[in-house]
């Protein structure tokens, strides 16, 4: 086993031969990290999500997950193999709460009762309860309930990376708070491997073992949070100075 | 609710799909003429067979007529060889009445194996007409006799016979007719009105047009035999033949039996005084004693 | 008049039946065509939107083409035109398809881009994504193209008589040679029916489908 889980090598993406999303990005995910890619809408932080579980290939350089390029795995294990939420969190209309949940694990032809448990299991990850929550469909559920059935579909095959693109980012504050705080109690617990995008200096302080600040489709830099804060780096400096002045806000 | 009304739809559509060897369906095309021979067909094996019978009448014309007969949804119709010849078999062919009954006879075996019967007696193809009186006093009995007349006289035809290729201009070329203007064309159901009233002195009518059997008409024999024949024969498919054997024999017995003179007078009855096929059919029937034909 | 009507229809009831059987199968018969080709080539659509323009084109020109003049132009094509039986399948079918590939399309291509996203990212094959997602989510959609070209189907029918493949359409052409009005209505009106019936039937199967997606995301 590979010591970093996921590798970024010299990766670039150009779309349509002239836009560059990406350029020249280097860096390292280790096995049970958060890292968190901080950035502004537009800075290319999604589609690094994409490059990680092949979704893009790379226009140069490499992505490498557990050691092999993504240009090499079969792209469907390795989905299979990752666990992800999204803002829109993406819940199948049509199934219940249990079919969207236990999806991955009965297309990669689980036992019945390793399904189910596998089933409680994240459930209770997330707090809800299976069977109030089981039957209903998504569209039953309030927006916070919804996100967080997301993040049981991804945990359901208890995969070892998790990517989430903004999963809190539809919920009113006082649920993203609980959320950000589930989960991060959560992380301490499942010591998985996450790479977690966001727009939101504060949930990158708050949930990232390491910040990896993305700007104009480069990477700006890597921090652990206190790193951050204390950087010279101009955009970490706004960044820095628009959470003090939050917290200023907060305290007086 | 869905599943009753897919059960009500399923259900209608298997009452249509009854087996239709249980009865003879016969057909006609959609004019008079047809639609007598249809009853007659219909009345007489009925009566004289004691057969069951479906009516399909008013089929709009040839092409459907041959169609159903092919799709089995009717089993017997009245063809005219002519027809048969050029519209259906799309032949170049020409002949007299013999030739032409035999090709179609053995075209229509070999590529459907469809049964044409022998003829009914009577010919229903373009029949050149004049009022009687002056056709006697010029003596003219064929369309030669007259071409030398043509110069005096005038002609009145339909838009069909101006346009069809053995129509007018074939006809003119073929008998040297030169007439001192050129024809008038009309509505096919006042040509024999404006020959009455001599605005026209010749129409291009068909050879068993009713009106020629009331009004003093005479047919112009076709002496270079110009016009092909159309000798309405009955078609017949193989299986009803198999399944219904006494309807061969039937329609054998009425090969012949209707000339042109009948036929005239039949298509009078119902055009001119307005009596219904059914009973012209009736009648004539019994006044043919239902050709007198075996059960 | 109504009584009169009535009368006439009790009386020839097995004509009736007959001519509405006729006029079912050829329904059933171009309908069939219609989806195992129509559906299909929605979904390719799909996956190949290049063509789109080109497909959907044609079936635009189908629809145009007035159906007694699409029936006389593809009577004299070879093994076509030899039965008006096939002939008439042939062009109802062609009718019946813009309707059903442009609702397969857009019914497809309409699925919640984020349902879409997660299917994809959760490692769904391209097989299983059409079959576990886009197809039942847009299963209403195409139901309702085909909803609009069964009802296409059954008008576009009567006018199959006028070639000789039978149906409804013989009382209609029939009743106008004879002037006769019954006979006009016993064509006319069954084939109505059958148009309301298969619209109620296919609206009821929408509905049916809809039950179990009210509301998306």
């Amino acid at each position: 086993m590979h010591e970093a889980t996921i590798e970024f090598q010299d990766v670039s993406y150009v779309v349509d031969h002239h836009r560059t999303l990406l350029s020249s990005l280097s860096l390292a995910v280790h096995k049970g990290e958060i890292v968190m890619f901080l950035g502004r809408s537009g800075s290319g932080k999604t589609t690094l999500l994409k490059l990680i579980n092949g979704l893009l290939q790379p226009s140069r350089g490499e992505v490498r997950v557990q050691g092999k390029p993504t240009s090499e795995w079969n792209l469907i294990q390795l989905r299979r193999h990752i666990g992800y939420a999204i803002q829109e969190v993406g819940l199948f209309p049509h199934y219940t709460v249990r079919q969207n949940v236990t999806l991955v694990p009965n297309l990669q032809g689980w036992e019945k009762e390793r399904v189910e448990a596998r089933l409680r299991e994240s459930m209770r990850l997330v707090g809800l309860s299976l069977e109030e929550f089981g039957s209903r469909y998504p569209h039953q559920l309030s927006g916070g309930q919804q996100q967080r059935v997301g993040l049981a579909r991804a945990l359901a095959a208890d995969p070892p990376i998790l990517l989430m693109d903004e999963p809190f980012g539809a919920s009113d504050p006082l649920t993203r708070g609980e959320l950000q705080e589930e989960f991060r109690l959560l992380q301490k617990s499942l010591g998985k491997t996450v790479v977690f995008v966001t727009h939101d200096v504060s949930e990158a302080l708050l949930l990232g073992d390491r910040i990896a600040l993305i700007d104009g489709g480069r990477l700006q830099g890597v921090f652990t949070p206190h790193e951050f804060l204390n950087s010279d780096i101009p955009v970490a400096k706004s960044y820095a100075e628009s959470f003090r002045a939050m917290q200023k806000i907060f305290e007086s | 609710m869905t599943r009753r009304a897919l059960l009500a739809a399923l259900s209608l559509f298997f009452a249509g799909c009854r087996p239709r060897s249980r009865q003879v369906t016969i057909g006609s095309k959609n004019f008079t003429e047809q639609l007598i021979l249809g009853e007659l067909l219909a009345q007489y094996l009925e009566k004289a067979a004691s057969l069951p019978v479906e009516r399909r009448f008013y089929l709009a014309g040839t092409y459907i007529c041959h169609q159903a007969l092919l799709a089995r949804r009717i089993d017997l119709y009245v063809e005219y060889t002519g027809t048969a010849l050029t519209a259906i078999l799309k032949s170049a062919q020409r002949g007299d009445s013999q030739a032409v009954y035999q090709a179609v006879k053995s075209e229509y075996q070999r590529r459907w194996r469809l049964e044409v019967m022998p003829p009914l007696g009577f010919n229903n193809s373009f029949a050149i007409v004049m009022r009687g009186p002056e056709a006697r006093q010029m003596n003219v009995k064929t369309l030669s006799d007259v071409a030398p007349h043509a110069p005096q006289l005038r002609m009145g035809i339909g838009y069909e016979f101006l346009e069809r290729e053995d129509g007018y201009p074939g006809l003119v070329a073929a008998y040297g007719l030169r007439f001192a203007e050129a024809p008038r064309v009309m509505d096919l159901g006042l040509l024999y009105r404006a020959l009455e009233n001599r605005q026209v002195d010749v129409v291009a009518g068909s050879n068993t047009d009713g009106l020629i059997a009331a009004l003093d008409l005479v047919v112009l024999q076709d002496d270079r035999r110009y016009f092909p024949p159309y000798d309405a024969v009955p078609i017949v498919r193989p299986e009803t033949l198999q399944l219904f054997p006494p309807i061969k024999r039937c329609l054998q017995g009425m090969a012949g039996q209707i000339t042109a003179e009948e036929m005239r007078r039949l298509n009078y009855a119902v055009d001119g005084r307005k009596v219904d096929p059914v009973t012209v059919a009736r009648e004539f029937l019994e006044k043919k004693q239902y050709f007198q034909s075996p059960a | 008049m109504g009584m009169n009507f009535i009368r006439f229809l009790s009386n020839h009831r097995q004509e009736v039946l007959t001519l509405t059987g006729e006029h079912l199968w050829l329904v059933a018969a171009s309908m069939f065509l219609a989806v195992v080709i129509g559906v299909p080539l929605g979904i390719l659509l799909t996956r190949r939107p290049k063509w789109t323009p080109a497909v959907l084109g044609f079936n635009n020109v189908m629809q145009t083409v007035p159906s007694l003049a699409l029936f006389g132009l593809l009577m004299p094509v070879p093994w076509l035109g030899m039965r008006a039986g096939r002939l008439a399948i042939v062009a109802l079918t062609l009718y019946a398809l813009l309707p059903v590939v442009r609702n397969t399309y857009t019914g497809i291509t309409g699925v919640d881009p984020g349902v879409r996203y997660a299917a994809n990212a959760m490692g769904l094959t391209s097989a299983q994504l059409l079959w576990r997602v886009e197809l039942p989510l847009s299963g209403p959609v195409i139901i309702a193209g085909i909803r609009v070209a069964t009802v296409i189907a059954v008008g576009v029918a009567t006018i199959a008589a006028a070639v000789g493949a039978g149906g409804l359409g013989e009382f209609i052409f029939r009743g106008l040679s004879m002037v006769d009005n019954n006979v006009i209505l016993a064509g006319a009106i069954p084939a109505a029916l059958l148009a309301l019936l298969a619209d109620a039937a296919l609206g009821g199967l929408q509905r049916v489908l809809l039950r179990h997606r009210h509301g998306r995301q």
